[in-house]
């Protein structure tokens, strides 16, 4: 596995990380763990952002595994 | 018209019955063994008026209802005044005496409750304490029961003992019985039968084999079916959650060591704290 396909995996699962926060803060009745909830899947989603940008550079250097 | 006595009987009875509905309004909502003295006397007494002036004929009802009248308001106003005045609340109620303080029993106090030695272990044993060195205080009651505070070390040990950090908890909702959706219940915790339906797809089960189903306050489903054969599976979504969060940072953890990119390095270590912040945030939620 390149390391390329790794980091996109890596992705994948940070993005359902972000998914699976986000019903779990709109379900939650308490309070507190909604907070934590929802400020969590934020952060998670700011690192998604940030990781879909390195993917796009490392497709820029191995463009033969360009795309998923 | 000469009323025959055996229908005397019945409508004197039946008119007692309805007064004894509207009785226990009087008294306080507790068990009767949790009744003070004066109040199961009181009881018994109205009890006894009801039951008298219900079959004894030559009892006019006239007396019967005078003697209710005044009893019903004695203890109307008893407990008006025991709600009001501490003093006289502790003199109609009785109060708590002490019999062990500081780890010490008080002799003085059991001898004047006309309590043995026996008696109070006894009571001791009633709440799990065998060794009368392992209270640190306990307080007779009125109503004869023993409250015990163990001494700390004797405590269960609590999540606050540890100092692990659990989650908070709501009262679960009942949204399933015998099979039938409680939309009620249902729309308590901010659900509908769309979602409930989908839940129990997601788990395979048909709502009709389901006995009893539960949510909790963070939307997890628990079921338990007519049918004891099948095995339920447990819900994994949190714990599942909580692994693949560790996997996503260890991951980064890993990518910030592999590259040679400086740039990438800081990216990664960044996102990889991150993430350690994340998991440090919603892992007492999750467990």
């Amino acid at each position: 596995m390149t390391v390329g396909s790794q980091v996109k995996q890596c992705l994948a699962s940070l993005k359902s990380i972000a998914a699976n926060l986000n019903t779990l803060a709109l379900k939650t009745e308490d309070e507190e763990a909604r907070l934590a909830f929802h400020e969590t899947c934020l952060k998670t989603r700011k690192i998604v952002q940030q990781i879909e940008l390195r993917v796009g550079e490392l497709e820029f250097e191995e463009p033969q595994y360009k795309g998923f | 018209m000469v009323i025959p006595g055996w229908f005397e009987i019945v409508i004197r009875s039946v008119i007692a019955f309805l007064i004894l509905l509207i009785t226990p309004k009087l008294f306080r909502k507790t068990a009767i063994a949790h009744y003070s003295y004066f109040e199961a006397s009181a009881m018994l007494i109205i009890g006894v008026i009801l039951a008298i002036g219900s079959f004894q004929l030559s009892v006019p009802v006239g007396y019967a209802i005078i003697a209710l009248l005044t009893w019903t308001s004695i203890v109307a106003m008893v407990n008006f005044l025991a709600l009001k005045s501490v003093s006289f609340r502790n003199f109609i109620h009785g109060k708590g005496i002490p019999v062990i303080k500081d780890g010490k029993v008080l002799e003085d106090n059991l001898k004047k409750e006309r309590y043995t030695t026996d008696d109070l272990l006894k009571l001791l044993r009633t709440k799990n304490v065998f060794k009368a060195a392992d209270v640190e205080f306990a307080v007779l009651e009125s109503n004869g029961d023993v409250s015990v505070l163990l001494k700390k070390e004797n405590q269960p040990l609590t999540a606050k003992d540890m100092l692990v950090p659990v989650a908070p908890i709501k009262e679960p909702q009942t949204v399933i019985m015998d099979g039938k959706v409680m939309d009620e219940a249902l729309a308590t915790v901010g659900f509908n039968r769309g979602w409930l339906e989908g839940e129990l797809e997601k788990q395979g089960i048909a709502i009709e084999n389901v006995f009893l189903g539960q949510v909790d306050s963070y939307g997890e489903l628990t079921v338990d079916l007519f049918d004891d054969k099948i095995q339920v599976p447990p819900p994994k979504e949190k714990p599942l959650l909580l692994a693949s969060i560790k996997k996503a940072q260890a991951d980064l953890e890993i990518f910030s060591l592999q590259t040679d990119n400086q740039q990438a390095k800081t990216l990664f270590t960044h996102c990889a704290s991150e993430m350690t912040e994340v998991l440090a945030r919603v892992e007492k939620y999750l467990r």
